[in-house]
């Protein structure tokens, strides 16, 4: 495996709501399930998680309350909004579309251009 | 807009535990990233180092998450407020200073607009009340603008007027309440069965008059006010049925007003009904109105004020055909005009209120004015520090907070003490006499003026913040060389200090211009003479039960009993009495028809002032005697009917001729040859409602008993003793002679004649202070700026003394300054007097409001102001000594 891929700007948001898609999660376990569902490939500065948790929150994408985590320590968890599910949807699809864009972009031919 | 509020909200009440979280939140996360670190094998102490540092500056990453919070922009906010603070505290002078005039200003500003507030903005305490609305009749030709409305109007409009859906009769009275020794008088109000359901005003116990109880057999009830209860009842409360004495009659209370009524500005604590017979209700008494009784109305849902006075004036036309009387009084200009009830009885003083407020403004503005320049002053002071802070990197916004914050917090601190000086204000002005206005009795400061005030200085700290502000950005980095004076923010800077202290110098002019011809004005007035000699004069008025005295003859002889204790006094040289006295504040009028005189066509009749007179009434209030005799000691009781005039009435009958021996009849018709009053003397006409009226209404005295015979009389009495003591002496005459009768309003003639003026002299007195405030900020402003100047110049000045140049040239270089700004000053304060004039004009007698000796005078005073203000600093230019000052820097 190689090193962890850089992050391009705007993604960042988009990773977070997907991670707290899945389940709430606090902040270090939204950092852990990025890595993880990338398979490790993307790493997230962890100074930089969590100023855009609190944006995502500002914008009511995001909800917080206080839970117990694995190992009985109080943290805040963050979960999705009903506004951060359809955020989340429109992102994806956007990215969707602009990754085959960019794939095909990629993909094509001196004779095809 | 939500997510700037919910941050606001936060900032202000959660932010201690938005911090909280944020710290053990960041904290969990290092401890657990670290026992992650250590379960990979990575010894505690390195995994804690390394959990921070891959985490990053931890104040960093906090500060960003406020910023993303959107916490930063108030955290700046706080601490530009803070840093402010502390900026201010270091320079005490200039902070008292400037906060002592925001407060003063301000709370000038704040006590007027209780008033204005009270008396103009804020709606009468009654349902709907901007549905309620005066009817009168009017008879502008006739000199009788308002004559109130007769028991006639309604009884014969009520029901039938569609857009007034309630429609009640008042008029003021006093009662003497309690038996032999002690009696009280209390104001009181006669009204009408509807008059409380027209207010929409419920009882607080008890009921309202009825049909029935509005003659004179029936009337024996009476409703009291809360504080009469109170006071005097121990707030009963069985009251009702209870029976209490007033005017020497067993009157039975049927019921009791809530707390806090009051019906305009009337003084009443008891309410009768207002009787009448049948007579008294007769077409014939239509137009008897007399101004003291009024009606008032309610307009139906829906219906407008212009639908309710065409359906009165058709009513009025419709029961006036085939009246003998209705030529006449069509020739008098009668209509009876519905008004709005709140503007109509505030109208009169309206346009003062309104002056004296705009004056205050303009001083608030001047006083707004000198502390943005001051700040400016001292902005170009820091001008170095701010041009290197922005060279150094400081944000643009940060140079303007900083300049918005001292400012505000200028002004904010001015308020809070001004709130607290308008608070003593409002006491001020009580002694000023605004307690007598029109409402004046509600005034108070309350949460909603305190919170205009607030309101009104955050805007005003905002706006003297923004030329610092403004000052501030154009200190660029040019302002870092040596010659600050060169450059081009210099030159700016100049500028706008000019601009403000010229600003200052116009507003003041416009302040004393106004306060000059008001001034003029009063002095006019007081001038006037009245028409007899008021010094060493004191009246009162005692009150006669009517059921004591309810015949012609027992008054007149409990006036003689009484004139005789009171002559009887040492001192007094000779005593009187009449119905009404002049500036009483009240001078109705009554038609008087001379005999032989036929109207010419068009010829509108005249309303006169009427009087009943007895004793030495002429003498004892210094009438002159233009022709025939005064009325004497006995003509009340002599059976021939004779009667004096004054010479206004005189001249506008018969001219040059003599008027002895005419005769004339009371009342608008000319009646039977036995019912003439003869005239027998010509007096002096003597002001009666104040003293810049215009002569000429003409005055008919009759003797009294045979004249107009109410339950009112005035005494009076030429002593030489004080008049302070005549209330005594009053008072231990009227007990000699009755008992039960009481005494009130005991003054001085020319008390009452000062305190008719109360309308003029306090406008002036306080337009006199806001000029002297005015005068004193333009002074403080030139001589900032000239100081200034002198300052920044030192070296300059100093290298042309050395060259030669003469203390008295340098010294008029700064003068000249001053005389600049003054100039220009009193240009645009020209225009601003002009502009202002009109608004003015209404409220002088014999003053034009662009006086041009005044405005002389006025801007004299300003430049000897602004002269001796520059005088200091350009002296202190003069004397500067070459050596020193070329050594500095």
């Amino acid at each position: 495996m190689g090193k962890p891929a850089e992050l391009l700007p705007g993604t960042l948001d988009m990773l977070i709501l997907k991670a707290v898609s899945l389940e709430a999660l606090h902040g270090y376990g939204v950092l852990l399930r990025i890595r993880q569902i990338s398979g490790g490939a993307l790493d997230i500065a962890q100074g930089s998680l969590y100023p855009a948790l609190y944006r995502l929150e500002r914008q009511r994408l995001l909800d917080t309350h206080w839970g117990l985590s694995e190992n009985n320590r109080r943290a805040r968890f963050y979960t999705l909004t009903a506004a951060g599910r359809r955020r989340l949807k429109e992102e994806a699809a956007g990215w969707n579309r602009l990754a085959v864009a960019i794939a095909s972009a990629l993909d094509a031919r001196p004779e095809e251009a | 807009m939500r997510a700037a509020l919910r941050s606001a909200w936060r900032f202000l009440v959660g932010r201690d535990r938005f911090e909280r979280g944020m710290a053990e939140e960041m904290r969990f996360h290092l401890e657990a990233y670290a026992a992650d670190l250590e379960r990979e094998g990575v010894p505690a102490e390195e995994a804690a180092r390394r959990a921070r540092m891959e985490f990053g500056g931890l104040d960093h990453v906090k500060d960003e998450c406020r910023r993303a919070s959107g916490l930063r922009l108030f955290d700046e906010a706080a601490r530009s407020l803070r840093q402010a603070a502390r900026r201010l505290r270091r320079t005490p002078g200039f902070t008292s200073a400037t906060v002592a005039t925001m407060a003063a200003c301000l709370g000038a500003n704040l006590a007027l607009f209780a008033l204005v507030d009270a008396v103009l903005l804020r709606p009468l305490p009654f349902m709907d009340s901007q549905r309620l609305v005066r009817v009168f009749n009017s008879y502008p030709r006739a000199g009788v603008p308002d004559d109130g409305c007769s028991l006639t109007n309604y009884y014969e409009r009520r029901g039938r007027i569609a857009a007034l859906a309630s429609m009640a009769v008042y008029w003021p009275d006093t009662a003497v309440v309690g038996g032999a020794g002690s009696t009280v008088r209390e104001s009181s109000l006669r009204v009408s069965p509807e008059f409380f359901a027209t207010l929409g005003q419920p009882l607080a116990m008890g009921r309202a008059f009825t049909e029935e109880e509005t003659t004179f057999e029936t009337d024996r009830v009476v409703v009291l006010s809360d504080a009469f209860w109170r006071e005097r009842l121990g707030a009963d409360p069985g009251v009702l049925g209870r029976s209490l004495r007033i005017d020497g009659l067993e009157m039975s209370v049927v019921g009791v007003l809530p707390p806090g009524f009051s019906f305009l500005s009337s003084p009443a604590r008891l309410f009768f009904p207002l009787s009448s017979n049948p007579e008294q209700r007769l077409p014939s008494r239509r137009h008897s109105g007399g101004g003291a009784r009024q009606m008032i109305a309610r307009l139906a849902e829906g219906a407008s004020l212009e639908e309710a006075q065409a359906q009165v004036d058709a009513h009025d036309a419709a029961v006036s055909a085939g009246d003998p009387a209705a030529p006449q009084m069509a020739a008098a200009g009668f209509r009876s005009r519905v008004v709005p009830l709140h503007a109509d009885h505030v109208a009169a003083v309206r346009p003062l209120l309104v002056l004296v407020q705009a004056g205050a403004v303009v001083l608030l503005l001047i006083g707004a004015v000198n502390v943005a320049g001051l700040l400016v002053v001292r902005a170009s002071a820091r001008e170095k520090e701010l041009a290197v802070r922005q060279a150094l990197g400081a944000g643009r916004r940060h140079v303007v907070a900083e300049g918005l914050a001292e400012a505000v917090l200028l002004a904010l601190v001015g308020g809070v003490l001004g709130v607290a000086i308008g608070a003593a204000g409002i006491r001020l002005l009580s002694a000023l006499g605004a307690s007598q206005l029109p409402l004046g009795a509600r005034v108070v400061l309350d949460a909603r003026v305190a919170a205009v005030g607030l309101g009104v200085a955050a805007v005003l700290g905002v706006a003297m913040g923004l030329p610092f502000a403004w000052f501030g950005l154009r200190a660029g980095p040019e302002a870092l060389h040596l010659q600050p004076r060169g450059s081009t923010s210099g030159r700016a800077a100049r500028r706008l200090r000019h601009a403000l202290v010229t600003a200052q110098v116009a507003l003041a002019f416009v302040l004393l211009s106004g306060a000059s011809v008001l001034g003029l004005s009063l002095w006019r007035v007081s001038a006037i003479a009245p028409g007899f000699r008021p010094t060493q004069v004191a009246s009162g008025q005692v009150v006669m039960p009517w059921k004591h005295y309810p015949g012609a003859q027992a008054r007149v002889g409990f006036a003689e009993r009484l004139l005789e204790e009171v002559r009887r006094q040492p001192g007094v040289t000779a005593a009187g009495v009449s119905t009404n006295l002049p500036f009483n504040g009240w001078s109705g009028k009554s038609a008087v028809r001379v005999k032989g005189h036929a109207p010419r066509p068009g010829e509108s009749p005249q309303g006169h002032y009427v009087f009943g007179v007895g004793g030495d009434y002429f003498a004892a209030l210094g009438f002159t005697l233009r022709e025939g005799r005064f009325l004497d000691a006995s003509d009340p009781r002599r059976p021939e009917r004779v009667c004096v005039v004054d010479d206004a009435f005189a001249r506008r009958y018969w001219g040059e001729e003599s008027a002895v021996g005419r005769r004339l009849f009371w009342g608008p018709q000319e009646g039977a040859d036995a019912e003439a009053f003869a005239v027998v003397g010509v007096v002096g006409a003597a002001k009666q409602a104040e003293l810049a009226e215009r002569a000429g209404q003409g005055a008919v005295y009759f003797p009294y008993g045979h004249g107009p015979n109410n339950g009112d009389l005035y005494v009076v009495a030429r002593t030489a003793a004080p008049a302070d003591l005549f209330e005594a002496t009053l008072r231990g005459a009227v007990r000699a002679v009755d008992p039960e009768v009481p005494v009130a309003d005991v003054r001085a003639m020319d008390a009452r004649i000062a305190d008719s003026l109360v309308a003029r002299r306090s406008p002036a007195l306080l337009a006199g202070l806001f000029s002297a405030a005015a005068l004193a900020l333009a002074a403080i402003g030139t001589y900032g700026v000239v100081a200034y100047a002198v300052a920044q110049r030192r070296r300059e000045i100093g290298l042309r003394i050395a060259l030669g140049a003469r203390p008295s040239q340098v010294r008029a270089q700064f003068v000249g300054l001053a005389l600049r700004l003054l100039a220009v000053g009193l240009v645009v304060g020209g225009a601003g007097a002009w502009l202002a004039a009109g608004a003015v004009q209404g409220l002088l007698h014999d003053v034009r409001a662009l006086d041009p000796w005044m405005l002389a005078a006025a801007g004299g005073l300003l430049a000897v102001v602004a002269l001796a203000a520059s005088a200091i600093p350009s002296e202190r230019a003069a004397r500067v000594s070459p050596v020193e000052a070329l050594a500095e820097e």
